[in-house]
């Protein structure tokens, strides 16, 4: 056995059948899965270039600043300069959004400017000799793509004789002579990550060359400008001058990507509010990543229309053609279709229920009609928690609650009557006049086809009874109208609340505001619903938790722990179920590695291995002398599989030892 | 040009540097022979590296100029030596030399042969290493191989600056000779500094307006405050920060603005210096006035320009917004760095009734026993100035839930955010075997913050970082 380095295993071939057989009814699961497709394609480019939209708009304004830093720098370079024109551009701890920004940011640039621009990350640059060789292939290979039958021209001392070596900046310097670019700027994406020495190094080496290359820094930084600047020693510092841009925290435009996403009033397929609340948690307590977000709501997508048969009625002017039956029975065991057909039975309307069950053509009118009113009230709902958001954003209430947090709170039907709803109709009816105009205007904006209040006639209204007033107009619902008496009456001090009488033009100005917060109060009160409790609601919001957690926020740790502390929830055989009823209880039968495990877990943080063998072998072996080198090959190969999951290691501490590096649960 | 007009445009362009010009300019002629190697040294901005350039340009002398600076390698400086002196030749002769002969110059050995064999029956070539002792690998012997290469190539004349004298240990030889530039005094940096005065008005006021303010007139206005801004400076600030003619002229150009600007708006006159000094002292006082910084315009201006002094730099320990949890993960692995191990049973070990065991008074036990075993009497330095240990990877999600009040899914997200934390260097992986190995077991990890970002990181989710820390701070 010496001689051979590696074995073929094969399993022994049993001629017993598998367990477990497939199905082989001829119910296809995924019938129509092509359409569904074609439909997941059109919805998802639509929000896509929603994203994509949102993104570029969102660091528009901190992108035109670095550019038109950079070309500050570029027409300066006529004067000498003393320092490498510098940006620090504090990205935030959203470390993946770093590349697609620096990505833009790059268009952005060359295309504004008469610039080079070059990114380099940590990863690339582990010494001062790559760095340059990267940086070098980067900004020459440029021209080389665009004059293709150049690439032979000799070099700075003729084809023959002495060359540049692959890290000299000559070669930048003999390509910079050739296109006259008005900057060489050089972005370091994670400029933490790399090493101080590197840093300080390039920053010197740079500045030397800084007469014939002009350079250009840009630092990506993900914690502080401040600790950065702290971090770099100060022969550099006095080598770089520049100024720092802040990049749009990703909170910000998480938002944005939300309002524009999820809350759009157009989408045609909306993600659940339990979703909502596991993508937005996440963005605050773990990552922030705007990528992770666009991911989540992708495959959210991906996922509606891959498993549920019935997502095809979303396609854009389906037919009753296209349709296989399989479709219309896949609705009929929708939760929503039962609700929806038992309230049709209780209000004795057999008859349609008969035609809905029987025939495919009815059910499919109806889900016609319903998807369209679904969406429409959906669109309603959406809208209005926008109304609701620029209210509370108009008269500057505080808490201030986002947009997002109001919709996921509106998809899950808690906000009609709801707290949040009653304090800014409250502040509402206590408007004074000064306010309601802003409001008014602000509204303004919001109008669209979901929002039927006439904006335009209590406008109208406040104008006129405006124009003879120049102190703001207050309603009778104003705590500034009441005025409170202090009586004292044996002994005790009476408060009473005293309307103070209102002018003609207050009572004018109430009126108004009545009417106004009770058109408002029906608009909500109306919009407002439950989407749960819409028929096809399965068809027009997925909320389904399970593939998206475990896509997107795996426990690999628990698994393995759990697998090896109670292998039965894994293997679901008889015999590992525990002894005499008690399942924590170890046995024989348990895989080898589980057993050491799990008196790995009982043990303290050295474990002598002669201690943990015998204990093994009281409980997997069985007492016979002669099977006890198997035993052993089975200790032997479970403790080296725990090595291998690096769960132990051996000690140094004490011989014989190996000590414990992983707790369970942690 | 002659010698002695070189000399004199040299020193009008240099003030205060007459002796080493003068040296230069009798060592360095075209007929009398010159040293095989000369060592140039001073501190830095003394004028080595200008007066070189411009004396050996206005000599006309064969020579050429590398700045080791810029070689990265022994062997890019080899190649550098090799290819600048062909350009050189090449220039000063208007002949194109067959190269091929030169096209590598792998070591010491190659580049005394192709130097020998460039330099052959030429007359005196100069080949000038600006800082040498700048290299960035290899200096040692290669200095001291340099340095003799003279004695190979009689027509080979070499100078070799740096910042401090070569010693004969590194260079080996004897025959080399010596120029010092020493630092310029208070006299020379106010004669040189005060040749350039920068401008009062950055625009200039219109003629109409003050007819007899003309363009004679304020360069002598500016030169004047000038002169007497600088005396300011140098004596008030020069005491504490680098003397040496750059820094003084940076720091001057940074106050400037700000010092003028009384005058600029019209409050004092152009000649009112003693009120204008007593009106801007505190321009004088601020440490930003001498900190190097990269962001210069925005943030220092406004506390130059409105004279805030000490201001709490608020920004500096206001951390970035990070997510919840890594918030923690950050707090949990500054305790973990800061706590010795032992005390974790005390300090994060949830009791039945959930109270957390916080420090109550500063804890004179913890100060005695770490007293009695190493023999001294009292730990002096408190742990936080002291670096801090590394922990691994267990201990830090420990701490974690014991920090946390609810229970936390064992997300592959919080691996994430280790991660993450790495490439940001907030954490760093200790060193020992395999810390490049994210997959290694028992890897260790160190803190790269220190106290004040931890404690404001603690405050921004409500947490005293101090109340959980051995041997605390308030
Ligand atoms: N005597 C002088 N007069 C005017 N400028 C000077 C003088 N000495 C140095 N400088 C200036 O100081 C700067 C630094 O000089 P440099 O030659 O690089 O110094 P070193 O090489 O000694 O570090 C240059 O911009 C140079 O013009
Ligand atoms: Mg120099």
């Amino acid at each position: 056995m010496e001689h051979q380095r590696c074995y073929i295993y094969e399993p022994p071939e049993t001629e017993e059948r598998a367990p477990k057989r497939q199905r082989t009814g001829k119910f296809n699961p995924q019938a129509q899965l092509s359409e569904r497709l074609q439909t997941y394609r059109d919805i998802w480019a639509q929000q896509e270039e929603r994203i994509q939209d949102t993104l570029e708009g969102a660091d528009s304004a901190t992108q035109d600043k670095i550019v038109n830093f950079i070309s500050a720098s570029a027409s300066s370079s006529g004067e000498t300069q003393f320092a490498i024109p510098t940006a620090l551009i504090v990205a935030g701890p959203s470390i993946a959004s770093h590349g697609p920004f620096f990505e833009r940011l790059g268009r952005s640039i060359t295309d504004d400017t008469n610039s080079v621009y070059v990114v380099l990350t940590s990863g690339e640059c582990p010494n001062l000799k790559t760095l340059l060789k990267n940086l070098i292939k980067k900004v020459t290979s440029r021209v080389e793509d665009e004059d293709e039958d150049d690439v032979d021209r000799p070099s700075v001392s003729s084809r023959y004789g002495p060359k540049l070596l692959n890290y000299d900046l000559g070669h930048v310097q003999e390509w910079q002579k050739k296109t006259c670019a008005a900057s060489i700027v050089v972005a370091l994406q994670d400029s933490e990550a790399f090493d101080l020495g590197l840093l300080v190094d390039m920053v010197d080496l740079f500045h030397s060359w800084l007469d014939r290359l002009p350079f250009v820094l840009l630092f990506g930084i993900a914690t502080s400008a401040e600790s950065f600047e702290e971090r770099l020693a100060g022969n550099s510092l006095r080598y770089l001058e520049g100024e720092k841009f802040d990049v749009t925290q990703s909170d910000e435009i998480i938002e944005k990507l939300f309002t524009a996403t999820v809350a759009n009033t157009d989408a045609r397929l909306r993600i659940g509010p339990n979703l909502c609340h596991r993508m937005l948690d996440r963005q605050k307590d773990h990552v922030q990543n705007t990528q992770d977000f666009c991911d989540g709501l992708k495959y959210a997508y991906m996922s509606h229309f891959y498993a549920s048969v019935p997502s095809v009625f979303l396609k854009d002017g389906i037919a009753f053609e296209d349709l296989a039956a399989d479709a219309f029975e896949a609705v009929r065991n929708l939760p929503s279709f039962r609700r929806w057909v038992e309230e049709k039975l209780e209000d004795g309307q057999a008859q349609d229920v008969r035609q809905l069950l029987d025939s495919n053509e009815s059910l499919f009118d109806q889900i016609t009609q319903h998807i369209k009113s679904g969406q429409q009230a959906l669109s309603n709902l959406s809208h209005s928690t926008h109304v609701l958001a620029g209210i509370r954003e108009a008269l500057r209430m505080s808490p201030s609650v986002r947009l997002s947090s109001i919709w996921t709170r509106a998809a899950s039907g808690e906000l009609n009557g709801s707290p949040l709803v009653r304090e800014t109709m409250l502040s509402i009816k206590k408007i004074p006049s000064d306010k309601l105009v802003q409001l008014l205007a602000a509204m303004n904006e919001l109008e669209s086809d979901y929002f039927s209040i006439d904006l335009v006639s209590s406008q109208q209204r406040l104008d006129s009874l405006l124009k003879d007033t120049d102190a703001p107009l207050r309603t009778q619902h104003d705590v500034r109208n009441d005025s409170l008496r202090t009586t004292v009456v044996a002994q005790k001090v009476l408060l009473s609340k005293h309307k103070a009488a209102l002018s003609e033009q207050d009572k004018a100005y109430s009126d108004l505001v009545t009417r106004f917060h009770d058109e408002l109060d029906a608009y909500f009160t109306s919009s407002l619903i439950d989407p749960r409790t819409l028929f096809l609601s399965e068809i027009l919001m997925y909320d389904l938790k399970s593939p998206h957690t475990e896509v997107f926020q795996p426990k690999p740790r628990f698994a393995v722990e759990r697998a090896l502390a109670s292998p039965h929830d894994y293997l679901g055989c008889d015999c590992c179920t525990g002894v005499d009823g008690n399942p924590a209880a170890l046995s024989a039968t348990q895989p080898a590695t589980a057993i050491v495990y799990q008196m790995y877990l009982e043990s303290g943080t050295l474990i002598n291995v002669s201690d943990l063998w015998s204990a093994f072998n009281a409980i997997a072996g069985d007492g016979v002398e002669e099977n006890e080198p198997k035993t052993m090959a089975l200790f032997q190969r479970a403790l080296a599989e725990l090595k291998y999951l690096g769960l132990v290691k051996p000690s140094r501490k004490k011989p014989d030892h190996i000590s414990k590096i992983m707790w369970k649960g942690l | 040009m002659m010698p002695d007009e070189i000399i004199a445009q040299l020193n009008a362009e240099f003030q205060c540097r007459e002796q080493q010009v003068h040296h230069l300019a009798a060592l360095y002629t075209t007929h009398f022979p010159s040293p095989l190697s000369l060592n140039i040294h001073g501190l830095t901005a003394t004028g080595k590296s200008s007066i070189l350039r411009s004396y050996f340009h206005l000599s006309r002398l064969p020579h050429t100029i590398i700045n080791v600076r810029e070689c990265i390698t022994a062997r890019h400086l080899l190649e550098r030596i090799v290819a600048a002196s062909l350009d050189a030749l090449d220039d000063f002769n208007d002949e194109k030399i067959d190269r091929r002969p030169y096209a590598r110059t792998e070591n010491l050995s190659a580049l005394c042969v192709n130097m020998g064999k460039l330099l052959d029956g030429r007359e005196k070539f100069i080949l000038v290493l600006d800082a040498v002792d700048k290299l960035r690998e290899g200096a040692g012997t290669l200095i001291a191989a340099l340095g003799r290469l003279g004695e190979m190539i009689p027509t080979l004349s070499l100078i070799l600056t740096t910042t401090l004298p070569l010693t004969p240990s590194t260079l080996h030889c004897a025959s080399t000779s010596f120029l010092h530039f020493p630092s310029y005094t208070r006299a020379d940096l106010l004669t040189i500094l005060s040749a350039s005065p920068p401008k009062i008005f950055t625009a200039t006021p219109s003629l109409e307006l003050f007819p007899d303010y003309t363009p004679d007139l304020a360069a002598e206005e500016d030169a004047w405050l000038w002169g007497r801004f600088l005396q300011a400076v140098y004596d008030s600030l020069s005491k504490h920060t680098g003397r040496d003619l750059l820094s003084l002229r940076n720091c001057a150009m940074r106050l400037w603005r700000p010092f003028v600007e009384p005058v600029v708006s019209g409050q004092f006159g152009t000649r009112d210096f003693s009120r204008l000094i007593v009106n801007r002292r505190h321009l004088f006082q601020l440490e930003e006035s001498v900190l190097d910084r990269i962001i210069n315009s925005t943030t220092s201006d406004a506390a130059l320009t409105t004279g805030v002094l000490a201001t709490p730099k608020p920004s500096k320990t206001t951390p970035h917004n990070l997510p919840y949890y890594t918030t923690y993960i950050l707090l949990a692995a500054y305790l973990a760095s800061y706590n010795p191990s032992r005390t974790d049973v005390t300090y994060f070990m949830k009791h039945t009734d959930k109270r957390k065991n916080k420090r109550r008074a500063p804890s004179a036990a913890s100060f005695s026993v770490t007293g009695k075993r190493t023999g001294t009497k009292h730990r002096k330095i408190s742990r936080h100035l002291l670096t801090p240990s590394p922990f691994t990877l267990d201990r830090l999600l420990a701490i974690f839930r014991a920090l946390l009040d609810g229970t936390v899914p064992q997300v592959a997200d919080l691996y994430t955010q280790i991660a993450t934390l790495t490439s940001m260097r907030l954490l760093v992986r200790a060193g020992g075997a395999g810390s490049n190995d994210a997959l290694e077991r028992g890897g260790r990890w160190r803190v790269n913050f220190g106290w004040e970002y931890a404690r404001a990181l603690g405050r921004s989710v409500n947490l005293e970082v101090g109340e959980y820390l051995v041997g605390g701070v308030d």
